[in-house]
């Protein structure tokens, strides 16, 4: 009998678990690791403590926790002894994170590979302070493994020097769904989830299933939860915002730009987008609201509300002030706009002229007149033509009598056209 | 103002269910390949009309398995290979799994088959006309558009209706056909049964339920909408059997009157040419080129696509080359060996396409067991687990399949 340090969890499903006095209490089905990082302040990577086992006796399931516990292989079967054991209850386990039911077999995201992974096994650890978990396998060695022919087929392939690939992650790179109370564990992961680029978690997001989407999407904070929103293909984006709770998903729509709040409330049963935009802070839902008046294929349903514009009459450094508190986002601040009193667009301004300009100089010196413009209710395919023509990042959107609406950014555009083709 | 519409006009359903329209019309379409005509067209050659009963059972069995399969998509969002991952285990897995490859790298052959058979009535060799319908479909899905292509074969399979022409110049005897509907009539012999488990086994193929549950999931269909596609795969049945109606009636009518044995569909084509005349046969081959270029596109990958998902593997043809190489070398693979098998002078085709048929026979009570289970499991389905019909039909269906199977096993040992 050899005591194992390190070895694979699905080695030991289905083993036979012994206590102290080398009785036997039962079968193992299941583990429950901590979600707690041990020491939060020290650099060492994230692995979840095994806090108990989940024994399975004439039929019935019941948690146990330990003093201590060790893996032993003789005869080539293994064995889980654990000392002391104590019947809890399933409650006490709440706080864990169950090894078999959320991360063996399922899907979790791989934050480093930016992608979802399907979990083979998973690798443990007994050192003195316990039994811990240290990475999931998601390589083809695993897969067979599990099947149990992988002894047999690496000697084979050792013979013509094909290496089968083992690929593990860490603990600490990986955010996992807990399925017994939805939630996304590992809290050190799941704020880890926030460093990726919000294409990429949508895209983790679009290959989840229903559930786990919901889930992985209501660990993110509103920012990131609008930006992940807006990248989402429309029918994910109802199926999301559907699936939370008024307030939430009013929240998070609250952060998204009018345009693109107003181009997912369109694909929402009418009913529910009222009851969205009546919880919806006022201004936002105003905004919101207009936008949602516009035909379909309108410059208007495609435009960006958010935009700054200033007097003729001020001078540069009254303008540069004044981005300076407002703190914009970059293509509201790369496309300035000139107003008269009316509202009425006259011009536009250009960054490079406001920075290398005196700060003295009024804005009439280095604006620029009769820009070119659309009508809110242009075509949409009127654009792409317009903006390569004339090389612009956005077209200024005015109504007939000329007063400035917003404006279309070029990215919008794209996507419009992508979407397109892709409809064809 | 933003404002209340109206109730939902009559053209705003109809709109809602041309939108919702695909999973099922496409499942029941590429049900009816190469395969399941040389089945139909054997089946009325040698047997007449006695044996067009079967269909109506398959009918049923059908418009049930499809229905748990998009309820599963619809509630779950995974697809079928996911869940039977995550709920099995590994080894189950991975004998599915194994089962499918096997039994649709058979089917891609059989495919291939059509193609070649196909042209030949139009007098195009199997050397040119193989190897070209594989290159295309292989570029098609790797560097092409594929749901354009899946449209286009979509409107093509229009042209699987040309076998009512081909069935009504015939002149069929449209009274002996009510009566062996009303009055099915069973020989417990080999050969009608495993001709009976034919006709059953190639109108409902284990891979058409990943595919039927992963096309609902792309497309992203809600609870709400569950009456339209529900529509959507009766609609896509009823095509499935008409087509199977029509092609066996063709046979009966001209190939069973004159005594003509044949083996392939190819034979029933040409066959068909001094009875019918050469339009019914053109037609014929026709309905069979376009049957056999649709299933050898979606088989494959559809194929590579679940054996991927199922290992966690990336898959999916938005993906690049070096993303999801396990993918595409599957992909590659299934068609090349499948055109090969055809290349070959001697292929064996008719065993080939024999086994595959059994292999998908073994296959397809494992598949629907583990669609039963998961589709009662209250953890994965919520409230929607099935009704207790659904599980009587259900349960039903794979008694008997495994019944007809077995005897269709044991059957050549007794003898």
């Amino acid at each position: 009998m050899i005591s194992k340090t390190t070895f694979f969890f699905s080695r030991i499903v289905g083993c036979k678990v012994y206590d102290g006095n080398n009785s036997f209490i039962g079968r193992l089905v299941d583990i429950a690791v901590s979600t707690e990082h041990l020491n939060p302040d020290d650099n060492e990577p994230f692995r979840p403590k095994v806090k108990a086992i989940l024994i399975k006796k004439s039929g019935k399931e019941n948690f146990f926790k330990f003093s201590s516990i060790y893996v032993a292989k003789g005869n080539g079967r293994y064995m889980v002894y654990c000392n002391e054991p104590k019947f809890i209850a399933k409650k006490e386990t709440k706080e864990n994170l169950l090894l078999k039911e959320s991360i063996l077999d399922q899907q979790i995201v791989d934050i480093n590979g930016r992608k979802v992974v399907r979990v083979n096994d998973i690798r443990l650890v007994t050192i003195s302070e316990g039994v811990f978990a240290i990475a999931v396998d998601v390589g083809v060695e695993g897969l067979l493994r599990r099947i149990g022919i992988v002894k047999p087929l690496k000697f084979i392939f050792s013979l013509i020097r094909i290496h089968i690939p083992a690929e593990f992650i860490l603990f600490d790179d990986i955010a996992a769904i807990d399925h017994t109370n939805l939630s996304i564990k590992l809290s050190k992961a799941s704020s880890k989830l926030h460093t990726l680029h919000p294409s990429d978690l949508a895209d983790i997001i679009e290959e989840l299933g229903k559930v786990s989407k919901t889930t992985v999407f209501s660990a993110l904070n509103e920012e990131k939860a609008a930006d992940v929103l807006e990248e989402l293909e429309p029918h994910e984006q109802v199926h999301i915002i559907e699936n939370m709770t008024l307030e939430k998903a009013a929240d998070v729509l609250e952060k998204m730009p009018a345009n693109e709040a107003a181009d997912l409330l369109d694909e929402l049963e009418v009913e529910k987008a009222e009851m969205l935009l009546g919880e919806m802070e006022k201004e936002s839902s105003k905004e919101v609201r207009e936008l949602l008046e516009y035909p379909d294929k309108s410059v208007g349903s495609l435009m960006n509300t958010e935009v700054l514009s200033f007097s003729e009459n001020i001078t540069i450094d009254e303008v540069l002030n004044k981005l300076r508190i407002q703190k914009p986002d970059m293509e509201v601040l790369y496309n300035l706009f000139v107003v008269d009193k009316n509202e009425k667009l006259i011009a536009t301004i250009s960054l490079r002229d406001l920075v290398i300009s005196q700060p003295q100089t009024p804005i009439h010196e280095i604006m620029k007149r009769d820009p070119i413009s659309v009508y809110d209710y242009d075509e949409v395919d009127s654009l792409a033509e317009i903006i390569s023509k004339y090389n612009m990042l956005a077209i200024p959107v005015t109504d007939k009598e000329n007063k400035l609406e917003g404006m279309v950014v070029i990215d919008d555009v794209v996507e419009d056209l992508i979407g397109k083709r892709r409809t064809v | 103002m933003f404002k209340l519409k109206s109730r939902k006009s009559f053209f705003k359903r109809l709109l809602l269910f041309i939108a919702i329209l695909g999973p099922g019309i496409i499942t029941g379409s590429v049900d009816n390949d190469a395969g399941g005509i040389t089945t139909y067209s054997v089946a009325g050659a040698v047997y007449g009309y006695s044996l067009l009963w079967t269909l109506i059972p398959s009918f049923i069995v059908l418009v049930v398995i499809q229905e748990m399969n998009a309820r599963m998509g619809i509630v779950t969002g995974k697809g079928l290979a996911d869940l039977i991952r995550e709920n099995a285990g590994v080894k189950v897995t991975f004998f599915i799994f194994i089962g499918l490859l096997i039994a649709d790298i058979g089917n891609t052959t059989t495919e291939f088959a059509g193609v070649a058979g196909s042209m030949e009535v139009f007098n195009v060799s199997k050397y040119i006309s193989v190897p070209i319908v594989a290159f295309i479909v292989w570029i098609l899905v790797v560097k092409g558009n594929y749901k354009i292509a899946e449209r286009l074969f979509l409107i093509f399979s229009v042209s699987l209706l040309m076998y009512v022409v081909s069935a009504i110049m015939g002149k069929p005897h449209w009274g002996e056909i009510g009566t062996s509907i009303i009055h099915p009539k069973m020989e417990f012999d080999g050969k009608s049964l495993a001709m009976i488990i034919g006709l059953v086994g190639t109108t409902i193929a284990p891979w058409m339920q990943f595919y039927m549950q992963s096309s609902v999931i792309e497309k992203g269909l809600k609870m709400r909408q569950y009456k339209y596609t529900l529509l959507d795969i009766i609609v896509g049945c009823i095509a499935t059997v008409v087509v199977a109606f029509f092609i066996i009636v063709a046979c009966a009518s001209t190939l069973h009157e004159n005594n003509i044995p044949i083996n392939e569909a190819k034979d029933a084509a040409l066959a068909l040419k001094p009875l019918a005349g050469k339009l019914a046969s053109e037609v014929f081959a026709f309905g069979l080129f376009i049957a056999s270029i649709f299933s050898a596109t979606i088989l494959p990958l559809a194929t590579a696509f679940y054996v991927c998902e199922a290992f966690g593997f990336e898959a999916g043809i938005d993906k690049k080359w070096e993303d999801a190489r396990e993918f595409y070398v599957l992909y590659t693979s299934i068609i090349v060996i499948g055109a090969l098998i055809i290349l070959m002078p001697n292929a064996p085709l008719i065993a080939i396409s024999l086994w595959s048929q059994v292999v998908n026979g073994i296959l397809l009570p494992v598949v629907l067991v583990c669609m039963i289970l998961l589709v009662n499991n209250k953890k994965i389905m919520g409230r929607h687990v099935n009704k207790p019909a659904n599980n009587i039909i259900g349960w039903v269906t794979v008694i008997i399949l495994i019944g007809l199977s077995g005897m269709l096993l044991i059957m050549p040992l007794i003898k």
